[in-house]
């Protein structure tokens, strides 16, 4: 584990880029294998095979409508909503096939969450908006509920700016600090895979630092995936990178590799800014 | 490569290659004064490598400057990155290559004075290599050419192994006539200058190979430096 | 920066200065025009609406007394009141808009969130906007054939399924509208906690349309509060003391259209009272909801 943190903590200096290698692999919590996705008859994904390394954070980039958000979309089954949409292929957690038939999908997203682009409290008070989604997996009387609130809080680094008005209404909070509440009742239903769709492209500079910050500290605990249209935001918090174009992954490298060495034509093209 | 979509960037990168290749010429000149200097016995030469020494201290602080602004304003990435971050390194080893000219270029005009009862062929020849690698690695820097650079770090080995003939040559002039002290030292530094020379253009190339090809040279740099052990090598090494 | 725009400018075709103030000229006097236009048709219907409300007043505060709430409708002359038009007006009201609720607000349900892409949902959503607009005098009577004749008589009940005939389709219109106005992320944050389908549209859309849906229920209620047509068809109206929902039952639209066209002035002058209080109610109906439903922050 020291080895780990020591990996994480040089990243961003150049030194990162010896001590990667020796750095242990970091067992796959998700697997993808052969992963395709269908809008209708429109396939938005070719033929993905990509790790999510556990307690690390993969950042995904790409330009508009290249699949990014879609691959997210599809490790906590959202496309269900929607008719026409399918995936085929494997999604492999825990030895499952997460995108097959049967999967208890209410279920399956307590333990893969997911935080969206925009800020979206519910309509109701900030420790209502925590509980809503405990509630759904838990029972829990009113003590160790208090407690959950105040631990979630205290993870999303949101529980001293709000522990005195808990009963007052979410929608009141500045846009940062509702994506750190939505954050926070994400962590509450304790899942073990945290998804951030652009989690920070709504926030300004100062808000967007904090969720980075937290997305370092969550990393120990949760294995994250976070879609962002932000390279710096991508180099700041990744370890890993994978790059996607027109529904293909390109190339998947450790952050340090991915932004100072790419390796494919396509990649350097776009995280230079000379795409054509 | 394709061009960058923000045009200005895009114009800046230019610039940078382009102060690059320049401050290359401008030390690929001075040495080139220096060297006749010492070869030619010509003092005009060795003023003039003596003077162009503040330009080129000034280009490394302009280099520098418009690196950190780069890396500032422009936040680069990946090629981008490795050759602004590259041309830091560069322009300190181009410095410090003018300093190694310049003192050259000094000595020359203290050896001046002296009358010399030996030929300088071999540091001649030396002096010829150094130039013709820098000379090639200042091409490279212009062309981004991964084979200069190559060459250039692959042929260091032969100025080392001159420097080594020179360095006991001077010794054995040295033991043969006291008389001889003064200029050979000067000539030992001299020579040790040009090898240190040789290393910064060997640098430069190591330097260029990983901002074109993203990956550093790897392997030993080959080195034929034996100089330390000259007169007595210790058991052992 | 400044540079490339200069150039930009320097390069592009010259401006004509005349040309563009002429051109600015006719456009402020184009928009002092437009401008009084609109204050113009604001005035007038403003003036309609003060005209109406002064009239209201000044015909029927004068008429009001506490009689008007204590006595029952009486025959001309015998200084009758209107308490059993309140009472009956409220009973079917309420009646009337609790039976439509709950029905337009699972309907309005359904059409905004499970009917999406499906050919029923698209009838029940055309069915539904007919009836929005269908003459009330029509309710009345498919209410008469379906309750009034096959039971024997008028009734209360027949009043109030009727009003909530009305009501349906206008909650069902402002429960769609505003279940889709919340947005998808809203949805999708509540099913990626884990969330059935139900639940996050009873704990979470609900509560985000609450207001809407809160406003649509007021404006079916004031809109039935004041309709006559459904009414004589079905409660017919009573001049008698009565709650009993399965018999005939009083109301003031009823009473007002029976008033006012009777040629004694103390009917008259009831039926100018009854106007000013359904005009009132519903306007202190709208005050109230506006108070209750004020956004807290």
């Amino acid at each position: 584990m020291s080895t780990t943190t020591k990996f994480g903590d040089a990243r961003p200096g150049i030194g990162a880029m010896s001590v990667r290698a020796s750095a242990p692999l970091h067992e796959a919590r998700i697997s993808i294998r052969n992963l395709d996705f269908y809008y209708g008859a429109n396939k938005a994904l070719k033929g993905i095979n990509l790790d999510f390394p556990a307690g690390q954070v993969t950042a995904m980039i790409g330009p508009s409508g290249c699949g990014k958000s879609t691959l997210l979309r599809v490790l906590n089954r959202m496309y269900d909503l929607y008719p026409g949409q399918r995936a085929t292929g494997e999604v492999m957690m825990d030895g499952e096939n997460i995108i097959a038939p049967g999967m208890d999908l209410n279920q399956l997203r307590s333990r893969i969450g997911m935080v969206f682009q925009k800020p979206t409290p519910f309509p109701m008070s900030i420790y209502d908006n925590i509980a809503f989604g405990v509630k759904l997996h838990e029972t829990l009387n009113r003590a160790q509920m208090d407690e959950r609130v105040e631990w979630s809080l205290t993870r999303a680094a949101l529980w001293g700016e709000v522990k005195d008005r808990l009963t007052t209404s979410a929608m009141g909070l500045s846009g940062g600090q509702q994506q750190r509440l939505c954050i926070a009742r994400t962590i509450a239903v304790r899942p073990e895979v945290i998804l951030l769709d652009e989690p920070t492209s709504a926030l300004d500079p100062i808000s967007t630092l904090k969720i980075e910050e937290l997305i370092d500290e969550l990393k120990h605990d949760f294995t994250i995936a976070i879609v962002t249209h932000n390279m710096q935001q991508a180099a700041r918090c990744a370890d890993q990178v994978a790059f996607f174009y027109l529904g293909e992954m390109v190339e998947v490298a450790q952050a340090a590799q991915m932004f100072t060495a790419p390796k494919e034509k396509r990649t350097q093209e776009y995280i230079t800014g000379r795409f054509g | 490569m394709t061009d960058h979509i923000v045009k200005s960037y895009e114009n800046e990168l230019k610039r940078l290659r382009a102060l690059m290749t320049e401050m290359g010429g401008m030390v690929e000149n001075q040495v080139e004064q220096a060297i006749q200097g010492v070869v030619q016995r010509d003092t005009a030469a060795a003023a003039r490598a003596i003077d162009a020494d503040p330009a080129v201290d000034a280009m490394e602080h302009e280099a520098e400057q418009f690196v950190i602004r780069m890396l500032a304003l422009r936040q680069p990435m990946a090629q981008d990155l490795r050759q602004i971050v590259s041309s830091l390194k560069m322009t300190t080893d181009l410095e410090r290559i003018g300093d190694y000219a310049a003192n050259v270029a000094k000595r020359s005009v203290v050896l001046s004075q002296f009358s010399l009862s030996f030929p300088l062929s071999g540091l001649a020849q030396m002096a010829r290599l150094v130039q013709e690698n820098l000379k090639m690695v200042v091409d490279a820097i212009g062309d981004g050419d991964t084979d200069k650079a190559l060459l250039v770090w692959r042929s260091d080995a032969p100025i080392d192994d001159l420097y080594n003939t020179i360095f006991r040559e001077l010794i054995t002039y040295m033991m043969e006539d006291p008389r001889n002290i003064t200029p050979c030292t000067h000539l030992l530094f001299i020579a040790k200058n040009l090898e240190r020379i040789g290393d910064h253009a060997t640098n430069i190339a190591e330097t260029i190979y990983y901002a074109v090809a993203g990956e550093p040279l790897t392997g030993a740099r080959p080195k034929a430096d034996s100089s330390s052990f000259t007169v007595v090598r210790p058991a052992g090494i | 920066m400044t540079g490339a725009s200069q150039t930009i400018h320097a390069s592009g075709p010259a401006r004509d200065g005349k040309i563009a103030d002429r051109l600015a000229r006719k456009r402020r006097f184009q928009n002092h025009v437009v401008q009084g236009l609109c204050l113009f048709a604001t005035a007038i219907g403003l003036a309609f609406l003060v005209l109406i409300l002064a009239t209201l007043l000044h015909l029927g505060v004068k008429g009001l007394s506490l009689g008007v709430f204590t006595t029952v409708t009486k025959p001309p002359g015998s200084n009758g009141g209107l308490l059993n038009a309140i009472l009956g007006s409220l009973i079917q009201t309420a009646l009337g808009t609790a039976i439509g609720t709950p029905i337009g607000l699972l309907v309005g349900t359904y059409l905004a969130e499970y009917s999406a892409g499906s050919k029923l949902g698209d009838a029940v959503r055309f069915v539904s906007d007919v009836l929005l607009s269908a003459p009330s005098i029509l309710i009345g009577l498919f209410v008469y054939t379906l309750l009034v004749t096959p039971f024997g008589g008028f009734s209360g009940w027949a009043g109030s399924v009727a009003l909530a005939v009305i009501v349906i389709p206008i909650v069902v219109r402002t429960t769609e509208d505003m279940l889709r106005l919340i947005p998808v992320a809203m949805r999708e944050a509540a099913v990626a906690l884990g969330a059935p389908k139900w639940k996050s549209i009873v704990f979470i859309c609900y509560r985000a349309a609450r207001d809407g849906i809160a406003t649509g229920v007021l404006l079916a209620i004031a809109r039935i509060a004041g309709e006559t047509a459904p009414l004589l068809f079905t409660s017919l109206g009573n001049l008698n003391w009565s709650v009993d929902l399965g018999k005939p039952m009083a109301s003031l639209p009823v009473t007002i259209y029976q008033y006012a066209g009777s040629p004694f002035d103390d009917w008259v002058q009831l039926a100018w009272v009854a106007a000013l209080l359904i005009t009132f109610g519903v306007l202190a109906l709208n005050v109230l909801a506006r108070i209750v439903l004020r956004p807290r922050s």
